[in-house]
């Protein structure tokens, strides 16, 4: 009988927790939804899109749902508290309309656990099925069976391809992920006025290198709208896969490109390794900008450190939206094929208004304290 | 399963210590039948649900039972299936099935061929080849489309890899039993199988018996791969379309099938019907934890639960038996 050395169970051990964390690890401002499909940042699909504050239920649709004994089912890609807070928003909306949500699903970005988790919520013939889908093209089909059971289908960002709206799909709740992008690079320019053509801002871009839709866009849009400002010059770009890795890549970056003054992270918790990094660096005067909340990097915004700013979501807002969507089709009202959700630019001035905003949820201790403490928020 | 019966007296069978996968299997099925009974979990459809899901899963962690019986352990399956996916995809657009499985199967006899070779060859374990090659071929996945999804159009592929049913049975409970009798018959009916549990269990007596353990070991490896192989083409009928992600979740899903079945991650022992068990059981538990309504926290929470408890009474019967 062969046995395996210490060395290589623990090994095997490390990979198989890496394997298993991987979904969890990459979670992070619903960043993550595969999708090869259709919108790009040059076209933008999003022009259109109708403001989720135009979606609201009037006294008596609320009375009409509430009569009724409706079921929901939340079907998502991934867990992190980003979906928690969608998942909160909806179920609380779901709750106020008499709706009970009967199964909530993780794929764990995997497509085929993601088919499965459709197909078996399809058992359970939910009246409205919200869900970001991680890989449309795959999941279609069991999308298709479960639409015809008669569910009404609401998606988080992620369109598919041949879907009709009103028939198959109610609608399309989303951030404004190129507006997000954006914004990055609009933050930049406010924040360093002094930087000019002559002497322009060094920026480095540490950008996620998967095909995830919301994360390609907004990388996208930000380095589009970068080069729209003479004085921002993005000098190294590098990809990644994992947020593990952010640690590395930066401090790679900044030994290669000393000058850089500014790093962009395509999001929060990959953004992490690279404050990490620049710490142990000693380069406080690199600033990093990036997407979604965590408590870390706000942490480290409330103390002056390397964080400039954060451009988030309001993932909350997303949920509630969906539902709202859902519940608007289920009464014959005809829905937008997009609602976008807005963002905020969160800076040291505004982190607890931001953390609000966001998740609907009291601030975390630590950053409440350390806030309190200071004397500025909350 | 008839034959096994008609050896041995029905009670002895049933105390051997191999069996409690069945029991484990009956008692969660029930336990889920009570607490789901307003659902329609014991439904027809939703019991075929819980086999098609786990078709490919089921036909890899048959075919890891090879690599565990010969003492090794192949971790790239979950990358083998990825990119046999995306290979059989991409030929089926020049509308060949025939080609685009034999060269997705191919796919599995090289990878297989190749960890086997290094592993013997090198005299390093197949644990760190297959984490090597298992990168290699990630990479690989990735690099061949651009990270972009490869639909899948052709009925026919579509059919006998993913959704048809023939005489009203699904094609993927059809292969999940065609792969598991021939896992069975292999390795339990054929010298060969004989050859290579004898090969994991004692390495020192088959060579001196004369059995060929390189080539024993190399070709396990080999049939591993191969499973994996086929698990991509039915991922691709399934979901009509490959991705780069396929199978990147299934390697623990699949070791922990063959392990709650009563196969040793260590060689020497190996159980094909509990391999399957193994693997609807944890289809059953994340079908049937869904079902209850449980949070996604609540449901991982429970499902380790369920597992722990299974090992354990699995555990305590092997000891006991």
């Amino acid at each position: 009988m062969k046995i395996y050395g210490l060395t290589e169970v623990s090994l095997l051990l490390g990979y198989l927790l890496r394997r298993s964390a991987l979904a969890a690890v990459l979670c992070c401002g619903g960043l993550m939804s595969a999708a090869a499909v259709a919108a790009t940042a040059s076209q933008e699909p999003l022009a259109d899109a109708v403001p989720a504050s135009a979606i609201q239920l009037s006294v008596s649709q609320v009375q009409q749902l509430q009569q009724q004994s409706l079921t929901a089912a939340l079907v998502w890609h991934g867990a992190s508290p980003w979906i928690s807070a969608v998942t909160a928003g909806a179920t609380a909306e779901f709750n106020r309309l008499g709706v009970k949500v009967v199964a909530v699903t993780d794929a764990q970005f995997d497509p085929a656990r993601q088919v499965a988790d459709i197909e078996n919520v399809t058992v359970l013939k939910p009246d409205f099925v919200l869900s970001l889908v991680v890989d449309p093209a795959s999941a279609k089909a069991a999308y298709q069976q479960l639409v015809n059971t008669g569910s009404q289908l609401v998606l988080l960002s992620n369109p598919i391809q041949g879907f009709v709206l009103g028939q198959d799909y109610a609608g399309i709740v989303t951030d404004d992920m190129f507006g997000m992008g954006r914004q990055a690079a609009d933050v930049l320019a406010q924040s360093f006025a002094t930087a000019s053509q002559d002497k322009p801002l060094q920026v480095g871009m540490i950008y996620h290198d998967a095909d995830y839709f919301i994360t390609n866009n907004r990388d996208q849009a930000f380095r589009q709208q970068l080069a729209k400002y003479p004085q921002l010059q993005l000098s190294a770009s590098k990809g990644f896969v994992r947020e593990q890795e952010t640690a590395d890549i930066a401090a790679a970056l900044i030994l290669q490109q000393p000058q850089l003054q500014v790093i962009y992270v395509s999001w929060d918790a990959a953004a992490e390794g690279v404050v990490e990094a620049l710490r142990a660096a000693g380069r406080k005067d690199i600033k990093v900008i990036t997407h979604d909340l965590g408590v870390n990097n706000l942490l480290d915004l409330a103390k002056g450190g390397n964080m400039l700013a954060t451009v988030a979501d309001q993932p909350y807002l997303i949920g509630q939206t969906m539902a709202r969507v859902a519940a608007l089709r289920e009464l014959g009202v005809s829905t937008p094929a997009f609602t976008l959700v807005p963002f905020n630019t969160v800076t040291q001035q505004n982190i607890a208004a931001g953390w609000q905003q966001a998740f609907q949820s009291p601030l975390p201790a630590l950053l409440h304290q350390l806030l309190a403490h200071d004397g500025v928020q909350p | 399963m008839t034959s096994l019966l008609a050896r041995v007296p029905l009670k002895q069978w049933l105390l051997r210590r191999d069996a409690y996968i069945y029991y484990i299997f009956l008692l969660v099925l029930a336990m889920f039948g009570v607490v789901l009974h307003d659902t329609a979990f014991l439904s027809l459809d939703n019991l075929l649900n819980i086999v098609r899901q786990t078709t490919p899963v089921t036909v890899m962690a048959v075919a890891l039972c090879f690599a565990l019986a010969v003492g090794h352990i192949d971790l790239s399956i979950g990358a083998v299936v990825a990119v046999s996916a995306l290979v059989a995809a991409l030929l089926l657009q020049q509308g060949s099935i025939a080609l685009a499985v034999a060269a997705a199967l191919s796919v599995g006899v090289v990878v297989g061929l190749i960890n086997g070779f290094l592993t013997e060859k090198l005299q390093v374990s197949s644990l760190l080849i297959t984490l090597g090659t298992m990168s290699v071929l990630a990479g690989l996945a990735r690099q061949l489309t651009g990270m972009e999804s490869v639909p899948v159009v052709d009925n026919d592929f579509i059919f006998w890899f993913g959704g048809g049913d023939l005489f009203g049975v699904p094609v993927l409970l059809l292969w999940t039993l065609l792969v598991a009798l021939a896992g069975y018959l292999l390795l339990n009916k054929l010298r060969f199988g004989r050859h290579l549990l004898a090969v994991g269990g004692n390495p020192a007596a088959a060579r001196a018996m004369g059995i060929g353990i390189q080539r024993l070991r190399l070709q396990a490896l080999m049939i591993s791969a191969l499973g994996a192989a086929l698990a991509g083409l039915l991922y691709a009928g399934r979901l009509q379309g490959a991705r780069y992600t396929l199978g990147e979740a299934d390697l623990l899903t699949v070791i922990a099938a063959v392990a709650i079945g009563g196969t040793s991650l260590f060689g020497g022992r190996v159980c094909i019907i509990g391999a399957v068990l193994g693997s609807w059981l944890m289809g059953m538990i994340n079908n049937g934890l869904i079902l209850s309504g449980f949070s996604t926290n609540e449901q991982m929470i429970a499902r380790g639960v369920i597992l722990i408890l299974a090992v354990a009474i699995g555990v305590r019967e092997a000891r006991h038996g």
